[in-house]
Formats: C-alpha cells, structure tokens, sequence
C-alpha cells in the first residue's frame, strides 16, 4: 500500500486544519485538545515513517516504487506529482518525526497557559506536514510549495508572538532574508523547466547526469537551487536572519534548528546532489560557502552572551559543516577523482548523517536552553551560573549534548564530523585545515557557554528559586539526550550508501585523534578561562580588542544589510527610482485608466434606474440587438 | 417508466412536504432546518446509488446521465449550504420558517430536474418551479426593500419566461417536436441567415435563458433583487439558480442545437466579454457589499459564458469546474457577510473596517474567498480561470481570454478594496463578532472546498469531463 | 410541419368569426326588423338576472376570498381529474388506485396546511 506514504505528511496537515478550523472556533474552551490531536497526528506518522524505513530497507536497491497522481491537465501539458521514497527520504522523515514528536511533548510544558495554545500546535503541525512533504515530494514544483509553506510557517512560529516588536521584526527578517535565496531557487525551477519540460526530480537528475543540461546553464541552474539552500539553511551570506530567529518560542528553534526549517536546505542539496555535483563550478560554491560558513558563524559563537544565539551560530557552523561534506565529495565527484555512482551516494550519506545526528543534539541543547531560562527567567548566560546543582537533570543533559556536538569519541556528534573531515582532507585540503579550526572553536564555545551558565554561583537576581523543570520537559531532554549518545552507532551511512565505519576502528585513524585533540584543547581553554579563571577573560577581551569587537559586532553584516543595502541602495537608490518611475509614468497610467474605469462605472451605474419598465425594455433591446447583429455581420 | 431513476427529485419533494407538515404541528423550530439538512442525505444517496447510469424515462422526456447526476449532487450541497447559512437569519421570522425551508428544497428539486429534463416543456416546468419558489423566497422578508426585490424578480420574471416560451414555441413551430434529440435532427442546415425563424428563436432562448444567468442585458434585475432578499436566498440565487440556467443552456444547446453551435458559440463569446466588462466595471462604484457582489456575480456570469463559447469538451468541462470552483466561493463569501451583517447590521463596505481585529476568522475567510474571486493561488478560483481561459485559447478565442485577463485586473480591485478595509483600517469598536455553529460549519465546509479545488483541482475535474461526455458521444 | 399551423389558423379563424358573428347578430336583427325595440329599465340593466352594484367596483376586497377561492381550486382540480380516473379504472388497475391514492395525499396536505394556518375562519 504505497499510498499509505501520502498519509505521512497528510496527517500532520490535516491536523493543522482540525485544529484551525475545528477545535479553535468550536472548543476553544478546550485548547489541550489541540495538543492531543497534533500528537497523535505526528506520531501517526512517525510509526508509518519507521513503516516506510523498514519497506525501504527490504526494497531492492532501496527505492520503493510510489504511484504517481495526476495533478494538472491543461490541453496536452499535463503534470503530475508523487513522492519519492528512497533512502534519502526513509532517513529524513525518521528525523523530523521524531524530532517533532518530543518537541511537541516539550511543548505543552513550555506553552501552557499561553492564550495562543492552539494557534501554536495548529502552525506546529502544518510545519511538520509540510516539511515533511517537502521531503517526499518528487518533483520540484512541490517542492517548492511545501519549501514555502515552511517558510510561511517559520515566520508565523517565530513572530508567534507578534505583540512584541522583536519578534515581528525577526519574523519579518526570516521571511524577506530567505526570500532572496528563495527567488533564485525558483528562478532556477522555471529556467529548468522551460529548458527541459519537467519538473520531476528524478528526470532532471537523469538529464543532468548523460549532459543533456550541462555546462552554463546547468551551473546557473545548480547555483540557482543552491541560493535558496543557502537562505534557508542561513548559510553565508544569508545567515542573519537565523541568530534573530530566537524570538520564537524555544521549542519553535529547536524544531528550526533541528528537523525543518534549516535543514531543508540541506536536505535540497542533497536530494538534487546529482545535478549539482555535474556542475564542477556549483559544487565548488557549495564546498567553499559551506566550509566558510562553519568557521565564520563559530567565530561570532565565541563571544555571544545570548544562551540561543551561542546555540544559533553552532547551527550554522555545523550546518556549514553538511554543506562541507557534499560540497567536498561532489568536488571528487566533478574532478572524477571518484566513480560516479559511488560518490553520489557517498555525498549525501556524509551530509545527511551529520544531519541526522545533528537534529538530536541540537534538539537536545535548545531544550536545555528553554528548561535553564524556564528557571532563570532570562536567556543571558551572564545572568546565570550554578545551575548545575539546582537542575541535575538539565545539567546532565545538556553536557551530553555538549559533548556529542563537539565531537567527542564515541557520542553521535563525532561520527557524522568525521566523515567530514576525511573526505575534506581528501579533495579539499584548505577546506579541511579551516574545519579543524572549527572544531577547536566549537568545543570553545559550547563549553565556555557550559561553564557560565552552570558551573560556578548563580549571579542573578535573588528573587528567583531555581528549581528543575517539570517531567513533561525533562522526559523529552532525557529521550534526546539518549538519542544524542546512540545515533551515530545506527548504519545510517551504510544504508545511504556511504562508508561504514567501526566503533573502535574509527580511533585508529590519526585524524581522528588530532580532531579528538583539538576538540580537548577547546574544552581546556574554555575551562581555563570561564570555570577555573587562570586567564581572565577580561584581559583576553583587551588584548584581542579590535578583533573582538568586529566578532561581537557580527562583521557588522546586520549593519551592512540595513544601512547600505536596504537604506543606501535599495531606499535612497533603487527604490526612489522606482517610486519616481511610479509615481510620474505608472501612477499616471494607471490613474488615468483607473480613473476612467471608475468613472464609467458611474455612469452605468446611472442605467440602474429601479424603473421595472426600463428593465424589460433592456431585455427586448438585448434581443433585438442580437439579431441585428447576426443580419448585419451574420 | 422507471420512477426508480426520479427518485432523487421525488424524495426531495417529499422532504419539503415534511418539513411543512413538521411546522404545522412543532413547536420547536430550530428542528425544521437539522430535518431539511439531515432529509437531504435521502436524495443525496439515491443520487449515489444512480452514480454511473445512463437511462432516460418518461418517454424520453427525463434523462439520468453523468450530466444530470452531477447537478443532482451539485444543488443539494449548494441546498444545505444555504439552509445551514439561513439558520440564524430563519430564527428572527415570527412565523413562516417551515415554508422557508420548504421552499428551498422545492426550488432545489426543480433545479435538478432542470438539469436532467430532455425535453421543453418539461424544461419549462422545472424552471417555473425554481423560479416561482424563488420569487416567494425573495420577497420572504416583508419590508419594503424585500417585497420591491420580491415584485420585480416576479414580474421580470414573467416577462423572461414569456420570452423563454416564445423561443420554445418557435423551436417547436421550425421541427415540429418538443423532444431534444428530436430538434437536432429537424433542425434544418445551412446557418442561421437562412432560417431567420430558427435565429429568432435562438435568440429568444438565449435571452430567456440569459435572464436565468444574469447576462447582459438581462440583469438589470439582479442588483435590486439581491439587495432586497433575504442574504441567504440572495446567495443562493448567485450560484444556484445560476448554475441551473447553465445546467439547461448546456443541455438544450448541445442536444438539440449542436448543428448550429458555431453561430451561438459566438452570440455567447460576444455577451460574456460585455456581461464581464459591464460586471466589472460598475462594481468598483459600489458602496454596498451585498450590490457590489452582485456586480460581481454578473463579471462571474461573464467569465462562466467563455465555457459555453468555447464549444467544446473542454470549454464545458471547464464552465463546470468553473460553476463548482464559483459556487463554494461566492456561497462561502456571501455567508461571511451573513455572519457579519447579523451583527453589526448593516451591508455598507465602510461599516466592515477593522473586522480582522474583531472576527479574525470570519475576515480571513472572507479575504480567502474573496482572493478567489479574483483568481489567485492556491484556491479554486486560480484553477477554475486557468482551465476556462485555456479552453477559449484553444477554440481560438484569444481576444476574449485578453478581455477576461484585463477584467480579471480590474475586479481585483474591488475584491482588495474589501479586504483592505478589513485588515488595514481601524475598528469603529473592539467588540467581537460571533457567529453560529451552523454558520461556521456551512463557512468551513465552503473554505476547504476552495482550498482542496485549488491545490487538487483533479478531484473535482475528473468528475466534470465524465459529466460532459454524453454531449460529446 | 406547418400543416400543424394550419390547423390552428383555420382554428383561430373559426374561433373570430364565431365571436364577431355573436356580436353583430343582434344589431342586424334589428336593422332588418326582425326583432323589435321595446326596451324597458329591467331589460336594460347591466345584469338581467342579478342585483345591481351598490357603489363603485375599485374597492378593496376582504383577502379571504381569494383563500377560498384557491382552496375551492383545489377541490376543482380534484374533480376534473377523478372523473376521467373513474371511469378508466378498470384498465387502470392497482397503479391507478395507488397513482391517484398519492394525488389524493398531496392535494390534502395543502388543505391541512390551510386548515392549520387558519385560512378556513372568517373572522
């Protein structure tokens, strides 16, 4: 029963439309309904997702034929729409299931109460619905549909509380910031389809691979695809919107930032992976972008004092990271330095592993996030400390995740950045020197944020009593936690048809131990400075002042954007151009015809008498003139 | 005989007599509307277990085909649509709710006899009652407005049936039958100019007809009449006396007048492009929701014409889709004015300033089908233009899809003047608007039909070319 | 076709002739004598076998009667159609009976209904 498949993201959706259309006008009075229905809905399909892995699995080659369905005909033109269901999508629908299902447990702890319950748990499931079409569909057109219901959704979720003004700005951000790359992506889409008639995935890749779309056009086409991945992974240079994004509710980042909105991105890398590592010039931006990024974001992660924006630029980082690791075996790919077919496979098993593993203990650490700031009231790590004693569980877990993030042997985070880093090292030795400075600023990072927040005295106000989290918060960091330990030993790679690796195998490569090394050395510094205070932090902030303040400021890229693209350029430049062009030529046009318009519509409006016999007159004029008509022009 | 193929229509005349009989003796009568709704499951799947017959009865005079069965289906949704919407609106008469009801079943069955009879003077009969049903339903509120609405549409009316019965009984005088399949054979060859008997009588029935579907010029009735009837009848009229008229146009022209369809294919590609201009045109100069709906309903009249001048399968799969698309919009628009009119009293564009902020729902499905309307994406209105403007492409109407694309920019206008009062402006108070369950479910039902229509106009679309193969054998 | 029309023409001829020939019979007999001239008020009056109106006829009519006159319509249609049916009955048969049982049933609706909303009261 394949169709079964469309249940999977049908479900949440159809959620979305109970709750919105039903439980909110109706039973408004009992908004804990919408949590049950949004739950029972994802985790519907969540089981027919461990369904679809386990028939994926059995399936020869590992792709289930789907049915397709005729969606559009217009004269011959007709279009159809399916999903695919292969690996890549088995392994995708496990992670936003799964991730989404404890989120949304997380969730009815950290919302309850708040007026807007069921909006939040309606907009929760069509995000997860339509990441999760996203991510079956086989074609681009809806795709992109789904891509930009993700979108409308995170900007919805984000600015959820839309009363506050950081949060509409951020919202606003979000949504214009991965608009800019959206346009190229759907430039891309109708170039594609004008060039070739299709928008079924798997026929585009087919063209791509015998070069029936190649050289220019093809480039043009990957970059094209690749500048929405960018705006919606938040990779360089659209990586703004992403560290604002922390106006959302806490639970609403860590499903951004583990399962839907950031890894769509990816995710489209990947699904059209081979169509992009054909283009040597795309699959090279993919690499340089994506190894940039991971150490760009790091840096700014450094010296934040935000708890989520820490946790923001470590997602960038690692999500420069993903990008890394298709963009580096795709640059095998296009130098034939490997076979085809195995570096097809091989890019996007080394992407989506890090990306699976990711999703849990990103989930993991903006849970530990919400559950400290629960407690504290604030999310401003200076403001906190000592909350290891007073919240064990909180503490516990959030070292895991910590740890796993920063790769250390044998905790998820390592296996997926190892294969990262030997592939790197293979094809892209500049790329793979910056990762494994990443990796020391990572462990940095994430650790100077450990030890603030939790080691130490508590420096906030005295009026607050810390105290642990309720269970329906701690149960889903504890799940994640465990998952944040074991997914990495699952042979998640394997079965994409990337390399297997051995639990103590892995330590006899001597890379992993300079990477084991360089990930302690971050940890130790970190240590130095924030928990044992050897090196004051004050005197290291002077010393490397100008450095830090172009770190702090962000490399005024937030400056940069508002100031003089949007102010200068865009407002002072183009836009007043334009508005010129409107106001004297457009507005002219229209106005003319417009004005005309309105004014007949006046006058026959006059015709309108309310005079019956003039009513039946038009009726026998209207049958005279028909026949003059046909004697005259007959 | 087979009464079995009628049973759709007899049951449902046996539903409103129950419904009048249940008024006689209840007190209660909340109950009269949950029996007509509920009733409305019989012919409903009488209608369903017909699904896929092709028979005729009455000597030929009824037809159960595809065609007629998908209007069957069509008129009881659209029925319990309104009744639902009329809930709240019934339960201020003093007296009379059970012959409310009754009456709009009564005028559903005539509709679906309408589309399933084969032969004119039965036609003529199933018009008269919907249309005597309806001219009782318009003047149903006894003001003077309503009564003013009710006398004109009777005495109009009249006039168009008298037309309509001229152009049948020219038909009938040139081939001697009142049969359709009969007339196509009779029908004499050689064009129109050669048979002037034949062109009058076309034109008579395209103008009896065209009173039923609000074509220019036969509408000057409709902006009083649906000013002045009850919201629910008047949207009720909008769509399903409308598609009715479209229903029979289909029939009678394609069964009987096939032979010819080059000479009033084009009668009806010169009024749609008028009917749409002139709809268009005067609605920007509305003040009034209900009359600029009207307006927009005689564009939409326009829009709808392109199917019928496009003579092919696909320009009438296309006007079908269209009829189904429009129908869940405008029902789903004209009963959020409902919901909003009940409460705040009045009709005014001006007097619905700030709603988003005190219906939040009721505004947004408001917008959403007024979006429709204009045909933007994602809704059935988007679909049901793409679909109707290819079939004119590809009969070589290319200068009249240019007309209906530069009406379609005009109308926006009006439709985002609704919304632009509603959501960009300030509230005249903060109360809120409430609405009754039965409103919201009818509006919910409609809401979701427009959205499943635009994201999977398949579903619906796959029905509509069944429906219109039997002209195309 | 139009021999169908024929029929009706020579139909609608008859039917003005015998119309024109009731009007102008009288005055013809007259003319020629036939009749003669003893006009007297009785023999002049608008009705020669009724009473005479009692003020102008432009008045308003109390509405009961049109009441009773539909509901004296729906007795009339019963009849009119009772009388073919009974004397075809027998070729009928059980249809018939049970055809003009449902006749029967509908018309007597609409007699309850005008029962119940009081329409047979003259108050």
């Amino acid at each position: 029963m394949p169709e079964v498949a469309l249940a999977i993201f049908l479900l949440p959706i159809f959620s979305f439309v109970v709750i919105s259309l039903i439980i909110r006008p109706f039973l408004n009075k009992r908004p804990q309904l919408s949590w049950y229905v949004t739950i029972a809905s994802i985790g519907a399909s969540l089981i027919l997702s461990l369904w679809m892995l386990v028939e994926v699995i059995k399936a020869p080659g590992h792709v289930l034929p789907m049915p397709d369905y005729q969606w559009l005909v217009i004269g011959d033109t007709s279009i159809h729409l399916g999903v695919m269901a292969d690996s890549l999508a088995a392994v995708m629908l496990i992670v936003v299931t799964v991730v989404s299902l404890v989120v949304q447990i997380y969730s009815r702890g950290y919302m309850h109460g708040d007026p807007g319950y069921c909006r939040y748990f309606a907009f929760m499931s069509l995000f997860t619905g339509s990441m999760l079409g996203l991510v079956l569909a086989d074609n681009l057109l809806f795709l992109f549909v789904f891509w930009e219901l993700v979108g409308l959704c995170s900007y919805l979720l984000i600015g959820f509380w839309f009363h506050r003004p950081e949060a509409a700005r951020a919202a606003t951000k979000a949504f214009i910031v991965t608009r800019i790359g959206d346009f190229g992506f759907l430039a891309a889409i109708l170039f594609l389809y004008a060039k070739t008639g299709t928008f079924d995935i798997g026929e585009l890749q087919h063209l791509a691979l015998v070069g029936a779309i190649g050289g220019t056009a093809l480039t043009w086409a990957a970059i094209g695809i690749f500048s929405g991945a960018v705006g919606k992974s938040a990779q360089f240079p659209l990586h703004t919107w992403l560290p604002d994004a922390m106006e959302g509710p806490t639970p609403v980042s860590a499903l951004i930032h583990a399962a839907t909105m950031v890894a769509a991105g990816v995710f489209l890398v990947a699904r059209l992976f081979p169509m992009i590592a054909s283009s040597y010039e795309a699959i090279m931006t993919v690499a340089i972008i994506g190894g940039f990024t991971a150490i760009f974001a790091a840096t700014m992660g450094m010296v934040m004092n935000d708890f989520k924006r820490i946790l923001a630029y470590s997602t960038i980082s690692q999500l420069g990271y993903m990008m890394l690791g298709l963009g580096v075996v795709g640059v095998g790919v296009a130098r034939g330095a490997v076979a085809l077919e195995v570096g097809l496979a091989l890019g996007v098993a080394v992407g989506i592993f890090h990306l699976f593993n990711h999703a849990f203990f990103k989930a993991l650490l903006f849970f530990g996030a919400g559950s400290a700031s629960h407690a504290t009231g604030t999310f401003d790590i200076r403001e906190m400390g000592g909350l290891r004693k007073a919240m064990p569980w909180t503490f516990a877990t959030f070292l895991i995740g910590s740890l796993s993030i920063v790769g250390i042997w044998p905790l998820a985070g390592f296996w997926g950045k190892e294969q990262i880093l030997s592939q790197a090292w293979h094809y892209a030795p500049i790329l793979f020197y910056l990762a494994m400075i990443t990796v020391f600023m990572t462990a940095f990072y994430m650790f100077r944020l450990l030890f603030l927040a939790f080691g130490g005295e508590y420096r906030g106000g005295a009026h607050v009593s810390l105290r642990e989290s309720p269970a329906v918060m701690i149960v889903p960091m504890v799940l994640l936690a465990i998952l944040s330990v074991v997914s990495g030993w699952l042979p998640i790679s394997e079965f994409l048809g990337g390399e297997s690796h051995s639990f103590f195998g892995a330590l006899a490569s001597p890379m992993a131990w300079a990477s084991l090394l360089l990930a302690a050395l971050g940890i130790l510094l970190a240590y130095a400075i924030y928990s044992k205070k050897w090196i004051s932090a004050e005197s290291m902030r002077r010393r490397f002042a100008p450095l830090y303040t172009i770190v702090s400021r962000k490399y005024w890229f937030d400056e940069l954007y508002e100031n003089v693209f949007v102010v200068r350029i865009l407002v002072d430049g183009i836009f007043a151009l334009f508005h010129w062009f409107d106001d004297h030529i457009v507005d002219g046009m229209v106005n003319g015809i417009a004005g005309g318009t309105i004014a007949a519509g006046r006058e026959i409006r006059r015709l309108q008498t309310g005079q019956l016999q003039a009513y039946g007159l038009a009726i026998f004029i209207g049958i005279l003139a028909i026949i003059a008509f046909f004697m005259i022009f007959g | 005989m087979n009464l079995y193929l009628l049973a759709p229509e007899i049951s449902l005349c046996g539903l409103a007599i129950v419904v009048i009989l249940l008024d006689l003796v209840l007190k209660r009568k909340g109950i009269l509307a949950v029996v007509s709704v509920a009733g409305l499951i019989v012919p409903g799947a009488f209608t369903l277990a017909l699904w896929g017959r092709e028979e005729t009865t009455f000597a030929g005079m009824l037809a159960i085909d595809q065609f007629s069965l998908f209007f069957n289906l069509f008129f009881l949704v659209m029925a319990a649509l309104v009744i639902l919407s009329s809930v709240d609106y019934v339960s201020k008469f003093r007296a009379f709710q059970g012959e409310y009801y009754a009456l709009v079943l009564l005028s559903a069955a005539g509709m679906m006899l309408m589309a399933s009879t084969r032969e004119l003077i039965s036609i003529y009969v199933a018009l008269e009652l919907v249309a005597i049903s309806l001219y009782a339903l318009t003047g149903f509120l006894k003001d003077p407005k309503s009564s003013e609405a009710g006398m004109k549409y009777l005495l109009l009316g009249a006039v168009a049936s008298a037309v309509l019965l001229y152009g049948m009984a020219m038909v009938f005088g040139l081939t001697g039958t009142t049969h359709l399949e009969e007339i196509a054979q009779a029908i004499p060859g050689g064009g129109l100019l050669a048979n002037p008997a034949l062109l009058l009588g076309i034109v008579l029935l395209v103008a009896g007809f065209g009173f039923k579907i609000a074509t220019v010029p036969f509408q000057m009735w409709v902006p009083d009449v649906y000013e002045g009837a009850p919201t629910p009848i008047t949207a009720y009229l909008s769509v399903a006396s409308k598609a009715a008229g479209f229903a029979v146009i289909l029939r009678v022209f394609y069964e009987a007048l096939g032979a010819v369809s080059l000479d009033w294919g084009i009668i009806f590609a010169i009024l749609a492009a008028i009917t749409m201009t002139l709809g268009n045109v005067v609605a920007i100069a509305q003040t009034n929701i209900k009359r600029m709906l009207a307006y927009s309903t005689i564009a939409q009249a326009g829009y709808l014409m392109m199917g019928l001048a496009a003579v092919s399968a696909l320009g009438s799969s296309a006007l079908l889709f269209f009829l189904g698309a429009y129908a869940l919009t405008n029902l789903g628009a004209f009963i959020a004015i409902i919901a909003i009119s009940n409460k705040i009293d009045s009709d005014l564009i001006g007097d619905y300033s700030g709603m988003a902020r005190r219906a939040p729902l009721l505004a947004l499905a408001l917008a959403f089908c007024l979006i429709s309307l204009i045909g933007i994406p994602p809704t059935a209105g988007f679909m049901a233009k793409i679909y109707i403007f290819n079939a004119a492409v590809q009969y070589d109407l290319t200068w009249l899809v240019i007309i209906a694309v530069v009406n379609t920019a005009i109308s926006a206008y009006y439709y985002l003047r609704v919304v632009k009062v509603m959501y960009l402006e300030a509230p005249p108070s903060e109360e809120a608007v409430p609405s009754s369950a039965s409103l919201r479910a009818a509006l919910s039902f409609c809401c979701l039909g427009v959205l499943l229509l635009g994201v999977y106009p398949w579903a619906l679309l796959r029905i509509t070319q069944a429906a219109v193969d039997i002209f195309f054998p | 076709m139009l021999e169908n029309f024929g029929y009706l023409g020579v139909f609608l001829i008859a039917a003005l002739l015998f119309a024109l020939t009731m009007i102008m019979l009288p005055p013809l007999l007259r003319r020629f004598g036939i009749v003669p001239k003893k006009p007297n008020p009785v023999k002049s009056s608008t009705y020669e076998c009724g009473m005479d109106t009692v003020g102008k006829s432009w008045v308003q009519f109390n509405f009961r009667y049109y009441f009773y006159a539909l509901i004296f319509v729906i007795f009339d249609i019963q009849v009119v159609f009772l009388y073919p049916w009974a004397v075809s009955l027998g070729q009928l048969g059980l249809f018939g009976l049970v055809e003009m049982a449902v006749f029967f049933l509908i018309l007597i609706v609409g007699f309850v209904y005008a029962w119940k909303k009081g329409v047979l009261e003259w108050k």
